[in-house]
């Protein structure tokens, strides 16, 4: 085993214990993808990687990031608070639009179905604090692997529709989503989200239907926002009421969570915290890989396909690169079909392994603007574990 | 009109769960925390918002940690601890998911 290796595997295997000893900021490492799926089943879920039961916090595993679209029932799922509505009747279900709007709505699931144009977007969701684990110390909130995420096609009404149809009133700027999950105590701020107006697009839209069905429970059943290129924090699920606004309300959670240094590297140490903060909004490029997995064993001199998915916050993947030397020389993935810009774009690298022993998989994604993934240990810290996009490293054994 | 007409025969065969007249049932996990000095005070404080799910998940961690978490929990998302029981859940937590670090 090289030196380097020895520390990789060290660092790995004490991630825990070494991460909260040192006041500095640690070296970011691979995030931990060894957790393995429950043994419970959620509602219409198979088995996932389980976090917490109560609010519901579930994790694909990584070997599903094969393919452009994942699976309903292997999607993900991330709620902040425990009381969720575990009963809904889609025929009385209605979302309110109310505030500086000319006419207050209260739109039925079926009228956003027959008096709206229906409208499909292909678009990632992820976790801002996807593959958080991979920080060191260990950042508040849930250690995630890289499976906080998933790609669907949502189909569902243009949120621009809807407010033109209320009418919006000289002088709105903010737009506040409010969704039916709330905190188990009166005095616990409730999860609430606040968007400049400015940022909405054409692609933002108030979906339904998620991958050809109706939204999973978990998922956000009957309604939720789906706001391409931006991380999960703001697709507000269960939607159930649009406030217009002229003035931005002080929240916990759009105050304090889901937020990075405002600075060029969006990095700062546990003992020097960075004053100014801003929200994390758009994904950052990133890829990870499905197939092989960690650990795998494949066959000297057989064909191996290296599969997995890349995208970014909207620019589009322009490529991805495939090293099987640490680094030291990357070759061209194939790229599958072009499903949009906001979408998963799945790679594929064919070789033939021809040494045995240790062998080290790496992918990295090349976005339109040119940025790229950087290596782990190349980002720096940040106290919320957001916006990991480290090159994955996948260690197989060639036999 | 194609669009209407496929849209609401989806609705049909699609409802799946959510909207039946009875309740979607979340199971419950029995997460596996340890036993040890204070966890009646952790079991009457720490689990009105979340399970124990969220402190596990946390992994071994310094005195200095857990009691930021115990903190946080109460000035943030305003839990109704008290000094004492606070400190009673700071040293479980530390005894039983610590690292041996006071820092
Ligand atoms: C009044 C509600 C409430 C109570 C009581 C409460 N928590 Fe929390 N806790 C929260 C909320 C809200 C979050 C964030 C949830 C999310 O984002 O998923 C959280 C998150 C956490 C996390 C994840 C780390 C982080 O920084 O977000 C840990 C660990 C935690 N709580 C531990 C505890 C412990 C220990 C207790 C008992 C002292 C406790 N909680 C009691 C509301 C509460």
């Amino acid at each position: 085993m090289k030196r380097r290796d020895f520390f990789k595997t060290s660092i790995a295997a004490s991630a825990a214990v070494l991460s909260s000893t040192s006041l500095a900021a640690g070296e970011t490492h691979q995030p931990n993808e060894t957790r393995k799926v429950s043994k419970y089943a959620f509602p219409e879920k198979r088995p996932l990687i389980t976090y917490s039961d109560r609010p519901p916090l579930l994790e694909t595993p990584l070997s599903v990031f094969t393919e452009e679209f994942t699976p309903n029932d292997q999607f993900f799922v991330r709620w902040h608070l425990p009381d969720i509505p575990t009963h809904i009747d889609p025929d009385t279900y209605t979302i309110h639009i109310n505030g500086m709007v000319q006419r207050e709505l209260k739109i039925s699931l079926k009228d956003l179905k027959n008096d709206f144009e229906q409208v499909e977007v292909n678009a990632v969701v992820q976790c801002g604090g996807n593959s958080r684990s991979a920080f060191t110390p260990i950042p508040g909130g849930i250690q995630w692997g890289s499976g906080a995420m998933g790609c669907a096609r949502w189909k569902g009404v243009r949120l621009k529709d809807i407010l033109d149809k209320a009418g919006l009133i000289e002088g709105a700027k903010w737009i506040g989503f409010n969704g039916r999950e709330k905190a188990a105590y009166y005095k616990t701020p409730n999860f609430v989200r606040e968007l400049e107006l400015d940022e909405l697009d054409d692609h933002v839209i108030v979906a339904y239907e998620m991958n050809g069905e109706d939204l999973p429970y978990l998922n956000g059943y009957p309604l939720r926002l789906v706001l391409p290129g931006y991380y999960s924090d703001s697709w507000v699920k269960m939607l159930s009421n649009i406030t217009v606004t002229d003035k931005y309300k002080s929240l916990f959670f759009m105050d304090k969570a889901y937020r990075v240094p405002d600075n060029e590297c969006e990095c700062e140490t546990p003992e020097k915290l960075a004053k100014k903060t801003k929200p994390i909004t758009i994904m950052n490029v990133k890829s990870v890989i499905g197939y092989p997995e960690n650990g795998a064993k494949i066959y000297h001199n057989s064909e191996v396909v290296v599969r997995g998915v890349a995208w970014d916050g909207g620019y589009g993947i322009h490529k991805v690169m495939i090293s099987l030397d640490d680094g030291k020389t990357w070759d061209e993935a194939q790229l599958k079909e072009d499903l949009g810009r906001y979408a998963y774009r799945s790679f594929r690298f064919g070789f033939k392994p021809k040494k045995y022993g240790k062998l080290h998989i790496m992918a990295k994604a090349v976005n339109s603007l040119g940025e790229e993934q950087p290596f782990s240990k190349d980002i720096g810290w940040n106290r919320g574990g957001y916006k990991y996009n480290g090159i994955q490293v996948v260690n197989v054994e060639v036999v | 009109m194609m669009k209407k007409i496929i849209l609401l025969t989806a609705l049909s065969i699609s409802a799946l769960f959510a909207q039946v007249k009875s309740s979607v049932e979340v199971p419950y996990i029995p997460f596996e925390i340890k036993m040890g000095k204070g966890f009646s005070t952790v079991q009457a404080d720490c689990l009105m918002c979340h399970s124990f799910g969220y402190i596990i998940n946390q992994g071994p961690q310094s005195r200095k940690f857990w009691r930021g978490k115990v903190d946080k929990m109460i000035e943030e998302f305003k839990a109704p601890i008290d000094k004492k029981d606070a400190k009673i859940i700071e040293n479980y937590l530390f005894e039983n998911y610590g690292n041996g670090k006071e820092q």
